[in-house]
């Protein structure tokens, strides 16, 4: 097992600072010193911001303080945006000062060989007691605290927490979140993650209220032990997702054995994540869509899904991908087939997918869902499909979550300008809708464990 | 001589452990093992072979040879004592020829068994997870559709039952086309009993389980490599 034995840290006060300084805040617009300040401003942060830079009065109208010393009031947190070989200098003075966290944005560490810059920042940080989110990261978003220390800005606040050894992927989910009405609870990007890691953070916000679902991006485990330990805590309490880039390391052995060949492809790190019960993706869509369904939807045992669609071909689309992935695609019963046939205009397909073609209103989906309630209780899953501009689907499926005790989610395709309305107010409503048949039937596969 | 004692010769002599001890540590966790002898003379050979049921298979066994078969140092299907006495002559001839420096302990001797479903299992460990178990059906489904589990220990009957139960060729093993199942009680005692020995005896690095064989009635290990 691995020597690299971590402690788990608590982070509370961290992501909770009651004031920031920003050490190398900029009054250079083109400086991501300048552009992180920004953000934390019109972010809405409410505590005290603290500019640090020797050179400047005032910069975006607050009072600037050549030195972290200067101050003079308590800091909780820092965000670091200087040249790294300066940074374990400021950590050490924070140390001095009480500051919990610092959130080290700066590079030129260990990602470029400079293992003892790094070394020098970890022993300040032990040091002082100070908890270190970085070297070399994109930097941390707490809409909770109105705290981001961080770029892009993303306000919205949500259930989704995501924690990646990417910035960008970390920011490129958040800003589809913030898009798609989702909103996020958390953003931390790992960086080199010199003290605290993933197992900290999944930590925090498996314990965190606003968080319901967890999505990490990772390239490898710190330790595997904590790993473990924090992990099969969490899984009981909410959805953790993972995606794993990256292959494992090679056996360190020359003589390798039959069982370590094998091993060679991150089948381990699977067994890993089967063993805890965190969710394993295999792709940055699956991630955020895995996230985005299991944050609504609890996961229930059952294989049985109905299709209901406007669009004959995203129908067949969606029932080719839910069989191949194991789920059951049953045929409508003959009381169910009837009780349509009869309701339904005639140039209605009754079956499984139900196709309601082009011309459908928002109101059949509704009637059809209604009825295979009562015919059908064997379905564990509606996957409905607004294949065109087909206003209020929102309002039509709000009033079927409230009806029925099976999960309900959508795709929403070719729909042109309604599609753009609808789309944002599905999701933003709690009824999880993706963009392709592929990928909403892959979302369903996420929730029924039979 | 004890788990214990086993791994420490081995270590002095700075080598992994021999086919006999590995037999010996594996037999101490309860996972079955075919009744195998240690024939140091032709003479011993002959006496051996008779002890335990013909027709017998001979093995080199040498902390030298990874690849027995290829240096000549396996021969199976032998059914009575003189052939026995000629076949340890044979393989100590071959093995002297294809690997000149290897130091030979002897030869081993066991029951020639067939039938049954050839199956792997084994153990790797790993640097962040421990020792992580692997379960699969022998032969081309390793090799080619490499249709094994992994589960990190330590391993659970319940989940021993469902890394089984979970391979695609598990139908075979269940009893497909009219054939017998096999004792699947028994293939999950191998798969605990690999977890267990694995978790207490941090020492062992890899372990390959290749072949153990699956019947109706029990499963046995029918060869076996443990690395330190």
């Amino acid at each position: 097992m691995s020597d690299n034995k971590q402690e788990l840290r608590d982070l509370n006060l961290l992501f909770n600072a009651r004031s920031v300084a920003i050490v190398g805040a900029s009054t250079n617009p083109e400086k991501l010193g300048y552009e992180i300040l920004n953000n934390l401003i019109n972010m809405g942060y409410e505590g005290p911001i603290y500019p640090i830079n020797p050179k400047a009065d005032e910069i975006l109208g607050l009072k600037a303080y050549p030195s972290l010393s200067d101050v003079g009031r308590p800091i909780d947190l820092i965000g670091v945006i200087i040249p790294g070989k300066f940074a374990p200098g400021v950590i050490e003075e924070a140390g001095k000062l009480g500051v919990k966290g610092a959130v080290v944005i700066s590079g030129g560490f260990r990602e470029i060989g400079n293992d003892d810059l790094e070394s020098a920042l970890v022993d300040a940080a032990r040091l002082g007691g100070v908890g270190i989110i970085g070297p070399n990261c994109q930097g941390i978003n707490y809409p909770a605290n109105k705290l981001c220390i961080s770029w892009p800005l993303i306000k919205q606040a949500g259930g989704l927490a995501l924690i990646s050894q990417s910035g960008t992927i970390a920011a490129a989910l958040a800003d589809r979140a913030e898009k798609e009405g989702i909103g996020i609870s958390g953003l931390v990007a790992l960086g080199n993650r010199c003290d605290i890691d993933e197992s900290d953070l999944i930590n925090f916000f498996g314990a965190d209220p606003s968080t319901d679902v967890i999505a990490v991006y990772l390239e490898g485990i710190r330790d595997g032990e904590k790993f473990m330990e924090v992990g099969r805590r969490v899984a009981r309490e909410k959805p953790v997702v993972v995606l794993k880039g990256g292959r494992t390391e090679r056996g360190r052995k020359a003589a390798e054995s039959h069982t370590r060949s094998i091993a060679g492809r991150g089948e381990i790190f699977d067994a890993a994540l089967r063993k805890i019960g965190f969710e394993k993706v295999e792709s940055i869509d699956a991630l955020y869509d895995c996230a985005k369904v299991l944050a609504v939807e609890k996961k229930r045992p059952g294989r049985r899904v109905q299709v209901i669609t406007s669009s004959g071909g995203s129908g067949i689309v969606a029932v080719d991908v839910l069989e191949e992935l194991g789920l059951d695609v049953a045929p409508l019963s003959k009381g169910a087939s009837a009780r349509l046939t009869e309701v339904f205009p005639s140039h209605c397909v009754v079956g499984n997918p139900l196709d309601l073609t082009g011309d459908t209103p928002a109101e059949r989906y509704k009637e059809a869902v209604l009825a295979l309630a009562e015919e059908e209780p064997e379905i564990d899953l509606y996957l409905l499909i607004f294949g065109d501009p087909i206003p209020r689907a929102t309002e039509n499926c709000l009033e079927l979550k409230k009806a029925i005790d099976r999960p309900i989610i959508a795709c929403y395709i070719g729909g042109g300008e309604v599609e753009e309305v609808e789309f944002k107010k599905l999701n933003e409503n709690k009824v999880p809708t993706f963009p392709t048949p592929e990928r909403t039937a892959r979302a369903a596969r996420s929730i029924l464990t039979g | 001589m004890s788990a214990r004692d086993i791994i420490n010769s081995a270590r002095e002599k700075n080598r992994s452990l021999l086919e006999p001890e590995a037999y010996a540590l594996l037999a101490a966790y309860d996972i079955p093992v075919l009744d195998y002898r240690l024939a140091t003379s032709s003479e011993e050979a002959r006496k051996m072979a008779g002890e335990v049921d013909f027709p017998v298979v001979m093995k080199v066994v040498s902390p030298d040879i990874i690849h027995k078969s290829d240096s000549g140092g396996v021969k199976l299907n032998i059914s009575d004592e003189e052939s026995a006495g000629r076949a340890f002559e044979d393989i100590l001839e071959n093995v002297s020829e294809a690997v000149p420096k290897a130091a030979i302990e002897g030869v081993l001797i066991a029951p020639m068994v067939t039938g049954g479903i050839e199956v792997i299992m084994g153990m790797v460990r790993d640097p962040q997870f421990g020792p992580a178990v692997m379960f699969g059906l022998g032969g081309i489904f390793v090799e080619v559709l490499k249709d094994v589990v992994f589960e990190i220990a330590p391993v659970s009957r319940e989940e021993a039952e469902s890394m089984i139960k979970s391979i695609k060729g598990y139908p075979l093993l269940a009893g497909a086309r009219g054939s017998r199942p096999c004792h699947i009680e028994s293939l999950i005692d191998i798969v605990t009993g690999i977890s267990r020995l694995s978790l207490e005896l941090p020492e062992i690095e890899e372990i390959d389980l290749n072949p153990v064989l699956a019947t109706p009635e029990r499963s046995f290990v029918l060869d076996a490599r443990l690395l330190l």
